[in-house]
């Protein structure tokens, strides 16, 4: 309804109609306005308001999905890598052949070993501290013939000799605060040099690792020959510390020349890469007696294996290839009987164009970088099995390259001696569409799985965010409780609405309404704590009920059929439902009371082994039943409210003629008013499908919340619902985690969402379809 | 026969007594388990009678009957509250009844509440006032705790008594009178007396401190958040359920965008509450509660004032849950404004507004109040959102008390339906917070249910009113 806008004239003011309402006389108000026009900047003032108000308020309500979708967007957004400008590092004596790289935590001071000679260099941004930069000569003596650097945490390195000597390096970075300056200072130590063999030979090749009493280096001389070498550092009772070395001879177990050599981070196993693309694993907890655990053939075509190193936590190794394959191999089991395993490719990666030089790991999560020869630089994940990012910072070999310790950045030494830096964002590598919804092959296990496991006490440990799983159980849960609620609420609806007194039908339907706003932390509570243990243990006596229920309602209707009519007629039509009360207490009552009876005819006397041995079920306190049946419960008054009303909008014109054409009761139900009403029913369906589908209290109280995918009705599940109430606590904001469940979120709300308004848009259709009546 | 049988399937009556039978069985449902809740709820004030059996072993046990059922190997057993969770470790115990030889009620048993460990059964011993012996006996004793009992508030000297209470077996147990809440012979009252004890209790329920890790005292801080919370959300939701409804019914020209957006509108209204939970972590706390303590209270960060859950936030994400339901009953109430009215006011010349301000809301306001208390009551039962934004399990402070600014926002709160999450899921004993979660959960349905009621009854009595002018 358009009113027209008040634009005051000059007539209407000479003639103001009386009366009230209206407006009397045009006195000016504070000798600016007439009353007329301030009622008339009123009403459009709070026309302009309301509409902005109202528009804007919409606009905030829908803005919600909006929302959800921009926290989501990060998880699949590709990782950049910034550079920033590369550093000439100073001219080397003599053209070096070695070279490590490092830098602190925070990417300002950065390391270059050369040859023995250690150089540090500020990166952009860095306050230095007052004290002297130590750039010094660690070795010299003797020429420098392979450098290394300890996997894991910390700046451990070391430096072999032409003579045979391996002399460990370990830097450290403090950071002091001084105002609002903070200040990096490096600190350098040497340690006492090992012979890495009885006899001194240039090193060509090492592994360095150290433990808190153990220094381990692995170490191929020129001949050929791999060594390893264990100094124990064991403390006296005197407070003194002597060291203790063991030296065995690897080359008698490995065939082959061996090209790469990688030492796990808590120096346990050491993995041996050959050129005829073996790769050989040795268990060397021992460090007198190092064991082969097993040879594997790495490379079908016998490529050389040129680098290997052991992702975090020690349990899967990555190997690089000659060919520039890539590939991350861990120990599965063999089959599920046994605890013997071999290794096997899990991840593999689109291959390098040419040799694969060298594997840097991430300190942070399952990430890695790999160079080649073609000076190449790749960011991989490898849960997620992908290569995040390509860098080729320019023409020409990289000498070393290094993952920042916080995996935000990444330094390298090129031919030329110029050091690079790039800054990279890469908050979400683990997080792919195939990772969240396909299974996917985690470490420890026998092959590709669909888990979730969101966290674990240890840091190395490899979060699985797949949410197949929690859509499963979302699904069974809603399954079961549709399973349930369905039959009942419809029976129930058709009965209210078709046969039952008019009486009785005002009072019942907003008893079943109250029951819609019951909170389901309530159900939740009821189903967890009281219908579990009762389930529990009146089990046979429910699966009875079950089966006896239906059958003796037909027999009772059966025999009030053929009741003489007299004394039929004497019971007011419509009031069935309540003769059938007494029954159903009788029936509950009944099978509650001959327990023992059902167990032993139905089950062999036990259900627990009985379902564990005829079915292969297993049976949780809070299962699928228990759920089922508090879901069913939250979801039967909104099913059975918009069945009824749809219902009872048929138009009863079309009912009467129904009946008055000689149709019975149920003949008029059958082929006129469930064909009709047939879609509002439909709709409510969806919108108890809706309901549970995002129900959270219930499935949190009433379930384990394990998320395990298994249609069993006797065990738990997790749903994404309770998942996000369960997890997001722990969740750091903006952290993969909370992202992830962001996105449960958004399709819980794109889930509902979608069933609503179809179940909203059939509604209406259908109800201007019986205006036509 | 076959006549019988074709009347019986062909008649379709079978299927009608199967409807009847779906009927009574929902009904059924909904009965049992509230006649559960109000039982179990009601029963929890009773001061039962303490029962002292004696056992064939010589033994003798004090408590509480909480049951009887036939054990799974088929002996017929009890189970008692025996209470004394210092003693004996447990609060429930089951007894075989072919164990016990003798069922007493004497009347000097008494009931001993105390602030920790639960209730004591067990009898009086002896009254202490620090190292001499004030009273001896099971009555002497009784006669001389009532007054220092009474004082036990005001007076500092009570520390300095010690009550000690004898157990079935004659087993002492030292109380510190501070210690004591109450002590009560249960056998020794009459049934009014014990209804005065009943209705006594439930006070304390409704008007203490939880003790005990939530499991016993009172709910009075979760009623108070409940409370607070739906208040705010209320305060909130009105004027901005009503503006956007005004908007949609009067303003909006309609058509297909506005037909798309009351669909959208009340389709949110189906969304699982846990996204509305999710949302108002990351736009009210982290969004909205890190800007403002990045503006205003950046001197004690790192510690969030705003930035982590609270009542104001958890009100918000409550308000744009209900708002659907507010936003579609104020419409229906528009819409059953009857077309004279504005016609009658336009007709005199009253402006939109005018017309919209003293006739159209005036008489739609019953609609509006309907939607209120049915977004009331919905907002009352959530628990899921909550979680997320700002409930715990033990609020150190109320949102409101007397240091400024008096009503503190960024508080932490109690609620109802979380404290049934929370005590009957998260705490050591179920078994013994098992009565505390039916009593909340009572007091929650009738929070709810009445809300509800209010609302439904409104609701009828505006659709009969205009009934027939309805759009």
């Amino acid at each position: 309804m358009n009113v027209p806008p008040f634009t005051p004239t000059p007539a209407l003011q000479g003639e103001p109609p009386s009366g009230r309402g209206s407006f009397p006389n045009s006195t000016l108000v504070g000798g600016l306005f007439s009353r007329r026009q301030i009622r008339s900047i009123t009403d459009g003032f709070t026309g302009f308001i309301i509409k902005t108000g109202g528009i804007g308020i919409i606009l905030c309500i829908l803005g919600m999905c909006v929302f959800l979708v921009k926290e989501v967007i990060p998880l699949f957004q590709p990782s950049r890598a910034t550079s920033t400008e590369s550093i000439s590092l100073s001219a080397p004596k003599t053209t070096s052949t070695t070279v490590l790289i490092g830098i602190d935590e925070q990417q300002e001071l950065a390391y270059v070993l050369r040859d023995g000679s250690l150089e540090f260099v500020f990166l952009a941004g860095a306050t230095p501290a007052t004290q002297e930069i130590p750039s010094r000569t660690l070795v010299t003596d003797e020429s420098v013939t392979a450098v290394t650097r300890a996997l894991g945490k910390g700046h451990y390195l070391a430096v072999g000799t032409e003579d045979g000597r391996i002399i460990p390096v370990a830097i450290e970075f403090t950071h002091e605060f001084r105002g609002n300056d903070r200040l990096i200072s490096p600190s350098v130590t040497v340690g006492t040099p090992i012979m890495a063999a009885p006899t001194p030979q240039p090193i060509t090749k090492m592994a360095y690792q150290r433990t808190e009493s153990d220094v381990r280096i692995a170490a191929l001389l020129q001949d050929q020959h791999l060594w390893l070498t264990t100094s124990r550092t064991t403390s006296r009772p005197d407070g003194t510390a002597a060291a203790s070395i063991t030296q065995v001879d690897l080359t008698p177990t490995i065939p082959g020349r061996i090209t790469a050599l990688t030492l796990g981070s808590r120096a346990e196993i050491l993995a041996v890469g050959t050129a005829e693309g073996n790769l050989h694993h040795l268990d060397v907890a021992e460090p007198a007696r190092p064991v082969l655990v097993e040879t594997t053939r790495a490379s079908e075509q016998g490529k050389a294996i040129t680098a290997l190193a052991y992702l975090m936590g020690d349990r899967s190794l990555i190997v690089g290839h000659e060919s520039g394959e890539l590939s991350v191999w861990t120990p599965v089991r063999e089959h599920p009987g046994t605890n013997k395993t071999h290794m096997a490719p899990i991840h593999r990666f689109a291959a390098h164009q040419s040799a694969v030089t060298d594997i840097t790991i991430s300190q942070r999560d399952k990430g890695f970088i790999t160079t080649d020869t073609g000076g190449e630089i790749r960011l991989h994940h490898s849960t997620s099995e992908q290569t995040l990012l390509t860098l080729t910072p320019q023409q020409g070999g990289l000498r070393n390259t290094y993952f920042s310790p916080k995996a935000d950045g990444l330094v390298s030494v090129t031919e030329d001696n110029r050091l690079i830096h790039y800054h990279i964002a890469n908050p979400y590598p683990e997080i792919t569409w195939a990772t969240l919804f396909s299974p996917v092959w985690y470490e420890g296990y026998d092959q590709p799985k669909l888990v979730w496991q969101s966290s674990s006490g240890s840091d190395d440990f490899e979060p699985k965010f797949s949410l197949t799983p929690l859509i499963f159980g979302t699904i069974k849960g809603t399954v079961y409780a549709v399973l349930l609620a369905v039959p009942l609420a419809v029976l129930a609806a058709i009965y209210t609405a078709m046969f039952m007194h008019p009486n009785l039908r005002a009072k019942i339907k907003p008893t079943i309404e109250i029951m819609a706003a019951l909170p389901t932390v309530v159900l939740g509570f009821l189903a967890g704590l009281w219908f579990a243990p009762v389930l529990e243990r009146n089990f046979p006596a429910m699966t009875g009920m079950v089966l006896v229920l239906p059958l003796v309602i037909a027999v009772a209707a059966g025999f009030y059929l053929i009741l003489p009519a007299s004394f039929r007629h004497r019971i007011r039509p419509g009031v069935e439902a309540l003769l059938m009360m007494p029954i159903i207490v009788a029936v509950v009552w009944g099978c509650l009371e001959t327990n023992a009876w059902w167990e032993s005819f139905l089950f062999d006397g036990h259900y627990k082994p009985w379902l564990e041995s005829h079915l292969g079920l297993n049976y949780d306190q809070r299962n699928a039943v228990v759920v089922g049946v508090a879901m069913g419960f939250a979801i039967i008054p909104i099913i059975y409210s918009i069945s009824e009303e749809a219902l009872s909008n048929v138009p009863k014109n079309l009912i009467a003629g129904s009946l008055a054409l000689g149709a019975t009761r149920w003949q008029t139900l059958a082929h006129l008013v469930l064909i009709s009403a047939s879609p509002g029913i439909f709709s409510a369906l969806m919108i108890g499908f809706g309901r549970a589908v995002g129900e959270t209290m219930i499935v949190l109280m009433a379930t384990g919340n394990t998320p395990i995918m298994d249609w069993s009705l006797f065990n738990g599940f997790r749903t994404l619902s309770a998942n996000i109430a369960v997890e997001i606590p722990e969740a750091p904001q903006g952290g993969t985690l909370y992202r992830t469940l962001f996105l449960a979120g958004l399709l819980l709300f794109m889930a509902t969402f979608a069933l609503n308004t179809a179940a909203e848009l059939i509604r209406q259709r259908l109800r201007s379809k019986y205006s036509q009546f | 026969m076959k006549l019988w049988m074709k009347h019986f399937f062909g008649s379709g009556e079978l299927f009608i007594w199967g409807c009847g039978a779906g009927l009574s069985l929902s009904l059924l449902m909904i009965g049992g388990l509230l006649v559960l809740i109000l039982l179990n709820g009601f029963g929890y004030f009773w001061p039962a009678d303490l029962v002292e059996l004696t056992l064939k072993d010589g033994k003798h046990v004090i408590g509480q009957l909480a049951g009887e059922e036939v054990s799974p190997k088929g002996i017929p057993r009890i189970r008692m509250k025996i209470g004394n969770r210092d003693l004996y470790g447990l609060d429930y115990r089951w007894i075989n009844s072919d164990q016990i030889i003798e069922r007493a009620k004497p009347s000097d048993l008494v009931m001993v509440e105390r602030r920790e460990w639960g209730n004591f059964y067990g009898r009086l011993g002896t009254l202490h006032k620090e190292d001499q012996v004030v009273a001896e006996g099971s009555d002497a004793v009784w006669q001389s705790l009532p007054p220092l009992l009474r004082h036990q508030e005001s007076s500092e000297t009570e520390s300095v008594y010690t009550l000690r209470i004898v157990d079935a077996n004659g087993k002492e147990k030292s109380v510190s009178l501070s210690q004591v809440i109450r002590v009560l012979r249960p056998n020794d009252l009459s049934t009014l007396e014990k209804l005065r004890v009943y209705i006594g209790n439930v006070w304390t329920v409704l008007t203490t401190e939880p003790r005990e890790a939530n499991t016993e005292g009172g709910i009075f801080p979760a009623i108070f958040g409940t409370v607070m919370m739906v208040i705010i959300m209320s305060v909130v939701v009105t004027p901005f359920g009503v503006i956007s409804a005004l908007y949609l019914r009067e303003y909006a020209r309609q058509g297909v965008i506005v037909r798309t957006v009351r669909i959208a509108v009340n389709n949110l209204a189906g969304v699982p509450s846990i996204v509305f939970g999710v949302f108002g972590l990351g736009f009210f706390v982290y969004g909205v509660g890190g800007t403002i303590d990045a503006l205003w209270f950046s001197e004690r960060l790192p510690t969030p004032t705003f930035g982590t859950g609270g009542i104001l936030w958890a009100s918000l994400t409550l308000a744009l849950l209900t708002v659907p339901v507010v936003i579609v009953a104020t419409e229906e109430g528009l819409a059953a404004v009857p077309r004279e009215y504005r016609e009658g006011s336009i007709g005199l010349g009253a402006t939109k507004w005018e017309t919209i301000w003293k006739v159209v809301l005036p008489t739609a306001l019953p609609g509006i109040l309907t939607g209120l208390i049915l977004a009331m009551a919905r907002a009352a039962g959530e628990v899921a959102p909550l979680m997320l934004t700002g409930v715990v399990k033990l609020a150190p402070a109320m949102p409101i008390d007397g240091t400024w600014p008096f009503l503190h926002l960024d508080r932490k709160f109690m609620h109802l339906g979380f404290h049934i999450y929370d005590v009957g899921f998260q705490s050591p004993n179920v078994e013994a917070a098992k009565p505390m979660v039916y009593v909340t959960t009572l007091v929650l349905i009738l929070v709810v249910v009445t809300l509800n009621l209010t609302g439904i009854v409104l609701r009828n009595r505006m659709r009969r009113k205009y009934a027939g002018s309805a759009v």
